[in-house]
């Protein structure tokens, strides 16, 4: 029987501990385990035979450790070759009958992925490629990635898996007993994510032993449709007259694990602390077990790095609010990469509700590829929410899928030849729940049925892909009421004919039926609730309108999906609240003149909303806003600025002043709209590279821009030769670095050197912790700042100006 | 003959706001009336954490060479001072993990005070899980004075010693701590430290102020 045959069917045993019978061996502490494969082939051999005759089907290869990032590749080459040679050897002289196989065992790489850690999701998976390649020349049979506790690392091995052998892979995680990866993951996140990928089993192994691993494998059961897998301890580690011992016996440990075949699980084995003894029983007890025939599961799901969203249930709201169409804000922001911008509009959607965001970055003269890619791997740092990555672009869309931690939602393909060429083989690749547009070549169809006609083409080309019905919706697309007075009905009428001849789920982006019409939230809320009752699983929408989100949440409540009217109570009891912010007279609270002492006072109290709405009123009765910056708002902080250096103020009331005078700028700037404003000195700000720290230098870009410099924020572990591009770009007079470890001055030594040669007109100021006077001269800086307001003084010197 | 690596479920730690407001560098002195956006930080994280730790005994013999640690060998004078006595050490691991991190992100986005405040918040969240391991730890050995915890980077006990601290506890795989190539943790609200074990009745050979000194500087963590 094939491989991938006898794991469908189950049980298969594989093998149990390694390290735990090395140490038995004679393995010293902080030995690496990898090295014996050269220096104790015939431990190593002995060992897998043990297994093997324990009853295992598949033993690992005793390769966990071996990585480009701890061995160079040469040594990578000779462990994997003499650990595959050891399972052969095992194999072709053990007593025991049956078919044996050799999996190659792949561990985490010791690093944690970007934005997380250091190491970039495509270095990632060039170092798993290079330890698959060479499995795979040396003839192993499976590939099984296991310990993983990041999803995101998972991905990436799972994907070099994929893309550089042929040979079926399982994929292992370690969980937490909150049921949680290190990184957040979930069950039923891991597993939309790796079947999508094409994972061939998934499961769970180590950190804890079978009885608390048995919710998290339950959860698996329920959503896996291939089979799952289970590799737990035996139980936790003890010091016992100085030996490690590990606290579950055999027969517990088996218990715990067979018990879990009724309901499905059907590949099984032991991770630290198990030996062959605990495989033998296992494999007694378990071997004429026989676990449920696998069924797939019909749920459609999508996923985030820690969460699942399913879109059977109640209608999901899909936000729509990062798409530049007919959004200024967001293309300004989008052209200049303010992502701080765009992530804000993601947590705005999040707070209200929203359970997807769709990500549409389509401006014309941007590089999309670049940029939907990058706005992907910013939102899905901090956002715990699914994506619908949303682009007519494959060139786009390939590399943010790719990236995408989790299984996201691909919007989109249609009935056209040329896009199902290039979209379909996407989806089939990284997984996704595609959303699929009822049109083609020739347009949208005017009837339902033509809709559907295509729908059905779609879908009979998706399946013979090998993509799953349920990893397809279709949008039966809004049309502006506006211009055809059918468009609504049509739409509806095809999307309850869709859902009820292929069963699939549908999404409806439903601003659109408003288009040209006032009062647009009226009649696109009732449009919303038409779809909603005509069956609608996913609404593309603004979750930031209260009558859009209104109408959702009511909808859910009246058909039941709202246990108790929670979340419905929660809306409307926040209405008045939001209603009594938006509806603020600016004079309600606000003073009725526009005194220096106001605007003053709340600027040196950190007081944000004072301080707008005092500057507002100043501008109202016709001051002129440049002298209010001068005559108040920089006298106000100059007070704090002394009172931070005679330390009678501190640093979180130097900031919350900081950002009361921000938000006077921003009143001010609003009012002087495109008039010339006082010449602003351009500079550059970066944490260096190796060096993540960023909170000093995040207050020093506060406080220089409170003082009028035009501040270009280029992060941290910022490479020298992208400080030294920015420099030249802005020809800025100015560049501000920060570090805080003795081991990333160096970077900085090299970056002030590497400015000075390249663009000797500009001054380098530096920071950070470790720094003093006389290092900041050694390295050849201009200046040193030992906090955020000395950087400002120093930098009004360095360039007289611009206060 | 190697100790068993054991792993430590720490929780949320109990927000203390003077500990965090002094983090955030106000010192208890200012803190009266100062009108920040604390609670707002507070309400973010409520729920999400879970402090983690690793941690292992390991002997200490003095040798020619320096102090051998039982996972390095280090000739810090600073550390030799605080193990005066002492005849076994516990090295550990603790870490708020990357939703720490993640919180922290979305804090500065939001403004950079709330920034600075989740950054405390994170530092009183690891610290006290520090403090809850070592008091576990004191009573898992009462027969022993524990020394208060030291870690590499202080004094001058190299914080290249971290690459062998990494080696010895597993932190990658056991708690999800990663050191990088200029030896940061990440995630970045974590610390490793060594803690001296003396047998009971010794005298005590450190210093109030070195504790300080160190509680001072874990906000860089």
């Amino acid at each position: 029987m094939r491989l991938t045959d006898l794991l469908r069917t189950g049980p298969f045993f594989l093998d149990g501990g390694m390290g735990t019978l090395l140490q038995a061996a004679g393995l010293r502490p902080g030995e690496a385990p990898e090295t014996w494969s050269l220096s104790h082939p015939d431990v190593i051999t002995g060992i897998h035979r043990a297994y093997y005759e324990a009853g295992s089907h598949m033993v690992l290869t005793n390769t966990f450790g071996v990585h480009p990032l701890r061995y160079p590749l040469s040594k990578c080459e000779a462990m994997i070759r003499a650990a595959v040679d050891c399972a052969k050897a095992a194999r072709d002289t053990c007593a025991a009958c049956g078919e044996h196989f050799v999996g190659l065992d792949i561990g985490p790489c010791g690093r944690l992925l970007k934005p997380l850690g250091t190491l970039d999701f495509e270095e990632a998976v060039g170092y798993f490629a290079q330890i698959v390649r060479i499995g795979a020349a040396c003839g192993v049979d499976a590939v099984m990635i296991e310990t993983m506790n990041d999803g995101y690392e998972t991905k990436a091995a799972l994907l070099a898996a994929k893309e550089n052998c042929d040979l079926p892979v399982l994929v292992s995680n370690a969980y937490g007993a909150d049921g949680k990866l290190m990184t957040g993951g979930t069950p039923e996140a891991m597993v939309a994510m790796l079947e999508g990928l094409g994972a061939d089993a998934v499961g769970v192994n180590c950190s804890l032993g079978p009885k608390a691993l048995r919710p998290i494998v339950e959860r698996y059961l329920a959503a896996a449709s291939v089979p799952v897998l289970m590799k737990p301890n035996a139980g936790l580690p003890k010091d016992v007259n100085g030996q490690t011992v590990y606290d579950i016996p055999a027969d517990d440990f088996v218990r715990g694990v067979v018990g879990l075949v009724p309901l499905g699980l059907r590949i099984m084995g032991g991770c630290c602390g198990t030996t062959p003894m605990y495989i033998r029983a296992l494999r007694h007890c378990a071997a004429n077990m026989v676990p449920p025939p696998l069924a797939e599961k019909r749920e459609t799901v999508v996923s985030s790095r820690s969460q699942a969203v399913a879109l059977n249930g109640a209608p999901v709201i899909i936000g729509e609010r990062i798409n530049p169409t007919g959004k200024k804000r967001l293309r300004q922001a989008l052209t200049e990469g303010d992502m701080a911008y765009v992530l804000n509009e993601a947590i705005k959607q999040e707070e209200r509700g929203a359970q997807v965001l769709d990500v549409n970055v389509g401006v014309p003269g941007l590089d999309e590829p670049a940029l939907l890619t990058r706005v992907t791997e910013e939102l899905q740092a901090i956002t715990d929410l699914p994506l619908q990555l949303d682009t007519a672009n494959p060139a786009a869309m390939e590399p943010a899928l790719r990236r995408y931690n989790g299984k996201a939602m691909i919007n989109s393909v249609n009935g056209s030849e040329a896009v199902m060429n290039a979209v379909l083989p996407l989806a089939k690749k990284y997984g996704g729940v595609l959303v699929a547009l009822t049109m083609d070549e020739q347009g949208i169809p005017a009837t339902a049925e033509g809709r559907l006609a295509i729908a059905e083409r779609i879908l009979a080309r998706a399946e013979a892909e090998g993509i799953a019905r349920k990893n397809i919706v279709f949008d039966t697309l809004t049309m502006p009421v506006s211009a055809d007075g059918n468009a609504a009905r049509t739409t509806l009428e095809a999307l309850r004919l869709i859902q009820c001849r292929t069963g699939c789920g549908t999404v409806l982006g439903v601003s659109n039926v408003s288009f040209g019409l006032p009062s647009r939230e009226t009649i696109g809320s009732a449009f919303l609730t038409a779809a909603l009752q005509s069956g609608l699983s996913a609404a593309i929408m603004n979750p930031c309108s209260d009558a859009m989100l209104g109408a959702m949440l009511s909808c859910r409540t009246l058909n039941g999906q709202d246990p108790n009217c929670g979340e419905y109570i929660r809306f409307a009891s926040a209405l008045p609240a939001l209603q009594a912010v938006s509806a603020a007279p600016s004079g309600a609270a606000a003073p009725d003149t526009a005194g220096q002492e106001g605007l003053h006072r709340a600027v040196v109290k950190g007081l944000r909303e004072e301080a707008a709405r005092w500057t507002r009123a100043a501008l109202d009765a016709g001051r002129d806003g440049l002298s209010v910056i001068k005559e108040e708002i920089i006298p106000a902080l100059d007070e704090v600025g002394r009172g931070f250096e005679a330390k009678t103020i501190y640093l979180p009331q130097l900031m919350m002043s900081a950002e009361a005078a921000e938000a006077a700028f921003k009143e001010i700037k609003a009012a002087m709209g495109g008039q010339q404003q006082a010449t602003r000195y351009a500079m550059v700000l970066a944490t260096v590279r190796g060096d993540v720290h960023d909170i000093g230098k995040n207050i020093v870009r506060l406080l220089m821009e409170n003082y009028g410099f035009a501040v270009t924020d280029l992060g941290k572990d910022v490479p020298p030769e992208d400080i030294l591009a920015a420099v030249q770009r802005l020809h800025a007079p100015l560049c501000g670095l920060s570090a805080l470890m003795t081991t990333t001055v160096p970077a900085m030594a090299e970056t002030v050197a590497l400015i000075h040669r390249e663009a000797p007109w500009c001054k380098v100021i530096v920071g950070g912790a470790v720094l003093t006077e006389a290092y900041a001269k050694d390295i050849g800086a201009d200046g040193y700042a030992p906090d955020a307001m000395a950087a400002v003084r120093l930098a009004e010197k360095l360039t007289g100006g611009p206060a | 003959m190697a100790a068993a690596l054991h792993t430590a479920e720490l929780g949320e730690i109990a927000p203390d706001e003077t500990e965090i407001l002094r983090y955030a560098m106000l010192p208890r002195s200012a803190q009266d009336g100062a009108d920040l956006p604390l609670d707002a930080c507070l309400a973010e994280i409520r729920g999400r954490i879970r402090c983690r730790a690793v941690w292992r005994e390991f002997p200490l013999i003095r040798t020619e060479e320096g102090l051998d640690l039982g996972f390095a060998v280090t000739r810090s004078k600073d550390l030799g001072r605080r193990l005066s006595g002492c005849e076994a050490v516990l090295l550990f691991c603790c870490t708020a993990g990357t939703e720490m991190d993640r919180l922290i992100t979305r804090a500065t986005l939001r403004s950079p005070v709330h920034g600075l405040l989740m950054h405390a918040i994170g530092a009183q969240q690891v610290e006290g899980a520090c403090d809850a391991l070592c008091a576990q730890l004191a009573a898992l050995f009462p027969e022993y004075t524990l020394s208060p915890r030291y870690s590499p980077g202080y004094g001058d006990l190299p914080l290249a010693l971290q690459r062998d601290v990494f080696a010895a506890l597993d932190c990658e795989r056991l708690i999800g701590v990663t050191l990088t190539d200029s030896l940061l943790m990440r995630p970045s609200k974590s610390v490793t430290a060594i803690i001296g074990m003396k047998k009971n009745n010794a005298p005590d050979t450190v210093s109030k102020r070195s504790i300080l000194l160190y509680r001072r500087r874990s906000l860089c963590v």
